[in-house]
């Protein structure tokens, strides 16, 4: 345990012997050591100490780059055209700028997760105290695995959290200057950077989380935690409606303690859009999750929100502007969006709610949770009756939408425009002719991004076309979520360690990150069903969640209905927000320490060599857009974790591609002779980017393959069955992925056996799989 | 899609038989979009006939076999990966493609293709897609489905199949 700058002021003492007038005595860093876990080597470990890992991780899955701008501009050396081998005025290369661009974005995530986090634990300990304790319950006493891997001390309370921020801001300034001109000058390390702010913005995300967990008092990591609602339909629009958009909790948790303390909780609705309505929910179950980020404009524009509280992180940075459009307020809450509104935060609040259930403003900002409370609350109280004609219906009559789509001049701009391709002219002409249903199909697909009416040389608002045309359908709908739990129990891990280590239970599947999908949202649901169905464990988190719960079977039930909620084959696992899904990474750090006992305390190699060669886990981000997602992703690959990205995942400019013709790349160490051996490409990549959903869940069933599994029967069977589910050919790979006959599927081993022999298969060994030389030496030293 | 100083060239189907025809190997790389028109799937048989071979990506490898097409199944970022290696011989060993056709693969990945593939190789890549792809070497102007089904029939037709 670690306490920070404590102060003792004494302001008079006064005896024979002594006086004292206001004296101030400081105490730096004390360190109480609580913990006998021994130290491992590389405690708060600075981007040099994990270097080498790095790069055993990059030698074997080269950076595939595809640069999305071929110039550099970061310097007024400047513009610097860097195509085809040629250089900048600096000196950088092409490969090296993406690698720079790529270490930039992780770094702009990280810094957002991390701003978040500040800001949320020092709000909780003005609140809450510096001691207060971090308990999440009797069946978690590896409150922290991410933290104890990489800062080295168990926290205990909130203050303690304090050291792993301070640790995470060093770092990232560390980061953030090699991207500066005339430092970093090789693509290799500037991945290796890259993968350093990945880890740090999985150590922040796990402050986070806790932090609210203990301040917000939000499920501990219970298993059955409740389903709640989730889609449009689920808002009562007749009771005024406060909506919340962005990430950060404090300002909505500060509105629902205000409704309660007031008697006014059933009189609103709390109600979200993107990260902040999953921890809305863990906070009180009666708030309502509209959807993942890309709702926000059609829901704004349905009018039904009374008052738009937004906080940071995925908002759209034009909200103000589409709130008067249907008369709602703004309040901006956080110091990450200003939007140039005043800052009301020492004004009377009736005076504030004034002003704006007026008109006299149309927005304001307020930095401190507690008033957004109030005047949140106050003012939709207020408002909703004045709003009335916008909330029975803000989008255009069908009349409307017949002329708006009747102006419309097939240039095709709109679908060149959409980042889907949504083929938006030919539907508008239907609609001109009274045939809504091709128009209301787009919504399907449409992520909400607007740039059809940007490209749209008519000024034809083909968003709210598109939503009026799927109103029916739209609006009436709610479907069931299970409230995010947070971390995964101790217990569950004691329970599904030796199966997931030895490969009997096939894979855990992580569905995280945006809704920025190029084919909707209904794949990662189906995607997830088609792997609970086959006994995987899938875990979700964000906006992958709410897509996830958006998608129903023939009677009407969500899988969160249909599959249980704990950590184990068959489970469906909702974490809870963007930040939660640092569990997701604690469950797998949790399975060396629990079920291995290894130790974690800064040990961060060790645990990310043990999950990368027998954690079969793989992190599916389908609908990637922020610079969060590529942090997140990152992280994942440095803790040893592959990651499949959707198409878009292509923009962020480098994946980690391994290459299976090159045996070499696969080599390891076999940790009970010291004798480097073949392997095989298990994870074949490290961050890969699918093109239909098809490949995905076939890329998946080959991710979770790992060289310690005891037996790979089960991991095959299922490679092979999606394989030739989806791909209709039996894979021409599996040789290089059986070791012995006992890993071949028995109910086509014959025929298996037939087709890898002629590919020229020879048995092998299964090593004690390691890439960590140290490791050997660690067993030759057990075994003396 | 965005594009740096290096762009593509607009090209027609008679230019790209040229291409072709002048090119040592050809390869053409189809994706998950191949079902978007009836027609793709036959271009893609006429120009395996014409000596192109065919890299089925996602999951066009199971129309491709259904039809009896020989292909070869990668993931585009996978093929495009292996093109970007300079000591690469092919996926049958016999030489790396020198030219790489591109159609039917979501937009996004074929812009990510051209991209890697103008900077970090010297494969000329051509979009015969119906979109004008700024970072290949040569693409199809952008075009109207109809026109766009018309250029293929003319590139195969100029190819003798």
């Amino acid at each position: 345990m670690t306490y920070k700058s404590r102060k003792i002021k004494i302001e008079k003492v006064e005896s024979p012997s002594i006086k004292i007038d206001d004296m101030v005595i400081e105490i730096g860093e004390v360190e109480e050591d609580t913990w006998d876990e021994a130290m491992g080597p590389t405690p708060k470990p600075e981007w040099m100490d994990l270097r080498d890992w790095d790069h055993k991780l990059i030698e074997k899955y080269e950076p595939f780059y595809s640069p999305t701008c071929d110039m550099c501009c970061l310097c007024s050396f400047g513009k610097c055209d860097l195509t085809h081998g040629k250089k900048g005025a600096c000196g950088i290369d092409s490969k090296t700028q993406q690698a720079r661009m790529v270490a930039l974005e992780c770094a702009i995530g990280t810094a957002a997760h991390g701003a978040h986090a500040r800001h949320l634990l020092e709000h909780l300990i003005e609140r809450l105290g510096v001691d207060y304790k971090i308990d999440l319950g009797m069946n978690i006493a590896v409150e922290a695995p991410i933290y104890r891997t990489i800062v080295g001390s168990k926290p205990e309370t909130l203050g303690d959290l304090r050291e792993g921020m301070d640790y995470s801001e060093k770092e990232l300034q560390h980061i953030l200057s090699s991207v500066h001109t005339g430092q970093e000058g090789s693509y290799v390390d500037f991945e290796s950077k890259a993968l350093h702010a990945g880890m740090i913005d999985n150590l922040v995300k796990e402050i986070a989380d806790i932090a609210q967990i203990v301040g917000y008092d939000f499920p501990k990591g219970d298993p059955d935690a409740p389903l709640a609602d989730i889609g449009y339909g689920s808002v009562d629009r007749k009771k005024p409606v406060v909506l919340f958009i962005g990430h950060n909790v404090a300002p909505g948790a500060e509105v629902i303690t205000y409704a309660e303390v007031n008697d006014k909780i059933d009189k609103i609705e709390v109600a979200g859009l993107c990260c902040t309505a999953h921890d809305l929910q863990r906070r009180r179950d009666s708030a309502k999750i509209i959807g993942p980020m890309s709702d926000q404009i059609q829901f704004i524009r349905s009018g039904i929100a009374d008052v738009i509280v937004v906080d940071e992180q995925c908002v759209r940075v034009d909200i103000l502007e589409e709130a008067q459009k249907v008369g709602a307020p703004v309040i901006a809450s956080n110091d990450k969006m200003g939007l140039n509104l005043p800052d009301r935060t020492l004004d009377n609040p009736d005076e504030i709610v004034d002003d704006l259930a007026t008109g006299r403003a149309p927005g304001v900002l307020i930095w401190k949770p507690e008033k957004v409370g109030e005047v949140a609350v106050k003012l939709a109280e207020k408002i909703a009756p004045i709003r009335a004609k916008y909330k029975e219906g803000s989008l255009p009559s069908e009349e409307e939408v017949k002329n708006e789509a009747a102006r419309c001049v097939s240039c095709e701009k709109c679908q060149r425009a959409c980042p889907v391709n949504l083929h938006i002219s030919p539907t508008l002409k239907e609609a001109a002719n009274g045939n809504f249903a091709p128009l209301a199909k787009l919504r399907e697909k449409c992520i909400g991004c607007i740039r059809c009416e940007s490209a749209c040389q008519r000024d034809i608002k083909v968003l709210s076309l598109i939503e009026k045309a799927a109103e029916a359908k739209t609006y009436s709908e709610t479907y069931k979520i299970r409230i995010g739990r947070g971390p995964i129990l101790d217990t569950e891990i004691r329970n599904v360690g030796a199966p997931i280590v030895f490969g009997e239970i096939p894979g855990i599947i992580a569905f995280a990150g945006c809704s920025n999908y190029a084919n909707g949202a209904e794949e990662v649901a189906r995607m997830a069903e088609e792997f609970l169905k086959r006994n995987y464990i899938v875990v979700v988190s964000g906006c992958a969640a709410m897509s996830i719960a958006e998608y129903k079977d023939e009677n009407g039930q969500t899988l969160y209905e249909r599959y249980p909620g704990t950590f184990d084959a068959g489970g469906l696992v909702n974490t809870g927000s963007c930040v939660s899904n640092a569990h997701i990474i604690g469950a797998a750090i949790k399975i060396p320490a629990i079920f291995a006992r290894r130790n974690l305390r800064g040990n961060f190699e060790e645990i990310s060599d043990y999950i990368f060669n027998r954690v079969g886990a793989v992190g599916v981000v389908w609908g990637a857009m922020s610079q969060k997602a590529i942090s997140i992703g990152t992280g994942l690959n440095r803790w040893g974790i592959p990651i499949i990205m959707g198409p878009t995942g292509t923009k962020y400019r480098r994946l980690y591609l391994g290459r299976k013709d090159k045996p070499e790349k696969w080599k390891l160490y076999d940790a009970k002779t010291g004798k480097k051996v073949d392997g095989e490409p298990a994870p074949e990549h490290l961050a890969y980017a699918a093109e239909s959903m098809e490949e995905a869940m076939v890329m998946i069933a080959k991710l979770v393959m790992r060289p310690n599994d005891t037996t790979r029967q089960v991991k095959l069977a299922h490679y092979i069955d999606l394989h030739q589910r989806y791909m209709g050919t039996f894979p021409d790979d599996v040789h290089l992925f059986v070791r012995t006959e006992a890993d071949i599927p028995i109910n086509a081993k014959k025929k298996i056996l037939e087709i890898i022999r002629k590919k020229g298969w020879k048995p092998r060994k299964i090593p004690d799989p390691t890439l960590l030389e140290r490791m050997i030496m660690k067993k030759k030293e057990a075994g003396k | 899609m965005e594009a740096g100083p290096k762009k593509a060239i607009p090209v027609d189907p008679e230019g790209v038989a040229k291409i072709i025809n002048r090119a040592e190997r050809s390869s053409l790389a189809i994706g998950a979009m191949i079902l978007e028109n009836d027609r793709l799937i036959e271009f893609v048989e006429r120009l395996s006939k014409a000596g192109i071979s065919i890299v089925a990506t996602a999951h066009s490898i199971k129309y491709t076999t259904e039809r009896g097409i020989p292909a070869y199944k990668a993931g585009v970022v996978e093929v495009t990966n292996l093109l970007t290696d300079p000591s690469w011989e092919g996926f049958d060993g016999k030489g790396k493609p020198d030219v790489l056709l591109v159609m039917a693969i979501n937009l996004d990945l074929e812009n990510a293709t051209f991209e890697s593939l103008k900077n970090y190789s010297d494969v000329k890549s051509i979009c015969i897609d119906r979109y004008f792809m700024i970072n290949a070497t040569y693409s199809f102007p952008s075009l109207t489905e109809e026109i766009w089904i018309e250029y293929l029939e003319r590139l195969c037709q100029e190819l003798g199949v």
